[in-house]
């Protein structure tokens, strides 16, 4: 057994590995993240995963739901730290994972990869506690300076696999599934089929919505009208969503991000920017902060032949939510947040496009690779959007060992004046 | 993390917390609200509190609509704590969607974040054309909620669905009956101090305590600019009981607040004390009082996120202080 797989054994038990070790670690994980861009290629299958905030014992959980790596690749969005109790040790596990498996491991940065957000939100303490200096702490800053911005899933497929051992292949074939949403244990909560032009109203959910056929936490999907066996588009991952100094995923990668989250600019926008209900780009009322509309979010993925943008950055309580007809998905993995909030996580997971109808080479993120980049993306209403890809969302609660060490659920009374 | 994200999905969501089965519950269900609720009578009061999870999507999105500004991320929208005086009919209850009623709905109190300039000015070479700030409101969500007492229009609101079964005493009585708390005079012997007061040196005896809860309301997180929560504190002994509603807000290098609701009942006289104080002070100010009692700067930090500790040392800007008589 290697070093590094010992240190991997150690941290799944939730057992910080000593400070030599993190410095060692760290060192390999930067020499390892240098090479990567700022936005990463992907190849599907992937599973997708938002916010983990600390909650070692939920992401524990995650792997049991989404399956074990490396024998599933993961994609996880940033925020690793602060809030929960164990950001150290969950940080650390996710980055030993990184280094022993690199490519099927994918980290990208949050806004809490920071130092000035650690400070405040409690993972500089815990290093403190848990080593006696700020030593660890300011190795694991050094990595939060190389994680890359983003990453591309490419080669997505528009039909999922079973999603646990008792379903065969053969009666996914014909399903033709758009959404499929699973509990923990793999059974099919609900399913919803794409929609074909007809408009059909797939399991009847979704009634009191009119012709709004979303899953829980969606805003209706299935405007994606394409036939089985056609390819998706591409699927953008990052942290917080969209800049309006981005016009495309080649300017993302121009960016300098070897440094501390800035305050400003492109790069900050990425980690903290959020979709609303609004047109086109709005100020955030806090002074500081974009917000953007659907209109932003179809133009960008038009330009850039993206199906998709998963990103992570906001508490949804169902744990995942699609916005702006499905071109926009927020998918939220801390559950039971801050270990009082009560809510369910979810992650996102796309299939590999099989026989041979996977799209590896067709989109890349690149400027107008399709359409010669001549076009006026805003004067083309009539093309539909890229064709998603197929989703299924693992939706699961907290592990009931994470209550451990927490604030008991029976106050502790206590003479307050 | 951040703001939840806005909710404008059509009316699904899952079911009740711990079971996640159906895609058509987004509300819990009365048998879940009951089983989360908890009642206490001592004298001739009863004291109720309930705890639930955060409010799914679709609870979320009516209440937005319902008070046209978006709700804090984590809104405990079905929790609850109320003390009621049977025979009167008397009653006053902490909620999440009142509270935020009471928080400023236009642009006038509006706070920006300490790097606003900064960032602004960093911003006004490249993105000028995007100038127009989205539904300003107060999202420091510094509510002026001192508790909604009955009866009152916006009392039965969709965070308290189970209004009804929860109080039938309340909606037999005719409302003009049940007296109402007024503003305390000067007391007759000393015009310098209030003819009422929480009686602070009984509620230091160690008494013991015969039923607690501690209910959070609402918390945000500010865009990790600092906290904003509130939350209700009940304590109960055989002779009086304290009820305190706080606001702590806290924005990082600007301001900190807290705004105490502190409801004082004596068992024996059916007397009620309802405390309003407003304390305010800047972030440096703050840490300054923080250092000058000897913290060291990491102890700082630490104290900085207690809203007990930053109550204990920020400067009272307002008190009023209202009593009722409830005895018949």
């Amino acid at each position: 057994m290697s070093d590094l797989d010992k240190a991997i054994a150690q941290l799944r038990a939730c057992r910080p590995i000593p400070e030599a070790q993190v410095r060692e670690l760290c060192h390999k994980a930067r020499e390892l993240l240098i090479e990567e861009g700022n936005v990463v290629t992907v190849a599907a299958p992937v599973t997708i995963c938002g916010d983990i905030h600390g909650q070692f014992h939920d992401l524990m959980e995650l792997f049991r739901v989404g399956g074990d790596p490396p024998d599933t690749n993961y994609l996880f969005m940033g925020d690793f730290v602060d809030r929960g109790f164990y950001s150290l040790e969950s940080f650390l596990l996710l980055l030993c994972l990184k280094v022993r498996y690199p490519d099927r491991m994918t980290l990208i940065r949050g806004n809490h990869e920071s130092r000035q957000i650690t400070t405040v939100y409690g993972f500089y303490d815990e290093c403190v506690r848990k080593y006696g200096s700020a030593n660890v702490w300011r190795y694991c800053c050094d990595v939060f300076d190389y994680l890359a911005l983003g990453a591309i899933v490419l080669g997505a497929s528009n039909t999922l696999s079973p999603p646990n051992e008792h379903i065969s292949s053969e009666d996914y074939a014909d399903a033709d599934i758009e959404i499929e949403v699973c509990n923990a244990d793999g059974d099919i909560m609900s399913r919803f089929q794409r929609r074909d032009n007809e408009q059909r109203s797939p399991n009847g959910a979704g009634a009191s919505a009119g012709s709004k056929t979303g899953p829980p936490g969606s805003g209706a999907s299935g405007s994606s009208g394409g036939s089985t066996g056609n390819p998706t588009g591409a699927v953008l991952c990052v942290h917080g969503g969209l800049s309006p100094l981005i016009d495309t995923v080649d300017k993302i990668r121009l960016l300098d991000r070897k440094q501390e989250v800035p305050h400003e600019g492109a790069m900050c926008d990425l980690l903290w920017s959020d979709p609303d209900e609004i047109d086109g780009w709005g100020l955030s009322p806090r002074g500081a902060g974009f917000l953007f509309g659907a209109d932003i979010v179809k133009v960008f993925n038009h330009r850039n032949d993206l199906s998709l943008i998963a990103r992570a950055h906001q508490l949804v309580m169902e744990g995942f939510k699609e916005m702006f007809d499905a071109s926009i998905v927020t998918v939220w993995s801390a559950p039971n947040y801050c270990y009082r909030c009560g809510n369910v996580a979810a992650v996102l997971e796309l299939s590999e496009g099989g026989g041979g109808e996977s799209i590896l080479a067709r989109s890349n993120g690149d400027v107008g690779r399709s359409d010669g980049g001549m076009r006026g993306v805003m004067m083309e209403s009539d093309s539909a959007p890229k064709n998603g890809p197929a989703r299924r969302y693992r939706v699961f609660q907290a592990a009931p060992q994470d209550s451990r060490g927490m604030p008991a659920k029976k106050p502790v009374a206590d003479y307050f004046l | 993390m951040s703001r939840p994200a806005s909710t404008t999905v059509p009316a699904t969501g899952m079911g009740p917390p711990g079971h996640v089965t159906s895609a058509q519950e987004p509300y819990p269900s009365p048998a879940h609200l009951a089983a989360a609720t908890t009642r206490h009578t001592q004298g001739r009061f009863t004291v109720t509190t309930r705890k639930l999870p955060i409010s799914k999507s679709a609870p979320i999105a009516q209440m937005e609509a319902r008070l046209g500004i978006p709700v804090p991320e984590m809104i405990f929208g079905d929790n609850v704590v109320s003390v009621a005086h049977e025979p009167t009919g008397w009653r006053i209850e902490f909620n999440a969607y009142d509270a935020l009623d009471a928080v400023d709905k236009t642009d006038k109190n509006m706070l920006q974040v300490a790097y606003a300039k900064s960032w602004s000015a960093s911003r006004e070479q490249t993105s000028a054309g995007i100038k127009e700030v989205v539904k300003p409101y107060d999202w420091s969500y510094s509510t002026t909620y001192r508790g909604t007492t009955a009866p009152s229009p916006s009392s039965s609101t969709p965070s308290s669905p189970d209004q009804n079964t929860q109080n039938t005493t309340t909606t037999e009585n005719n409302t003009k009956d049940i007296p109402q708390l007024a503003p305390v005079g000067p007391a007759a012997d000393d015009p310098t101090r209030p003819a009422q007061q929480i009686p602070l040196e009984l509620l230091k005896r160690r008494d013991p305590i015969l039923f607690f809860d501690d209910v959070v309301l609402y918390e945000s997180e500010l865009d990790d600019n600092g906290i904003s929560m509130l939350s209700v504190k009940t304590r109960v002994h055989e002779q009086r009981m304290l009820l305190l509603c706080r606001l702590f807000m806290r924005l990082d290098h600007v301001v900190a607040r807290v705004r105490d609701t502190r409801v004082y009942v004596d068992f024996d006289t059916d007397d009620v004390i309802r405390e309003y104080t407003v304390k305010e002070g800047s972030y440096d100010d703050l840490k300054k009082a923080f250092r000058m009692s000897g913290l060291t700067p990491d102890g700082v930090t630490v104290a900085l996120r207690d809203g007990n500790k930053v109550a204990e040392l920020l400067p009272i800007i307002d008190q009023t202080i209202e009593h009722v008589s409830l005895k018949s």
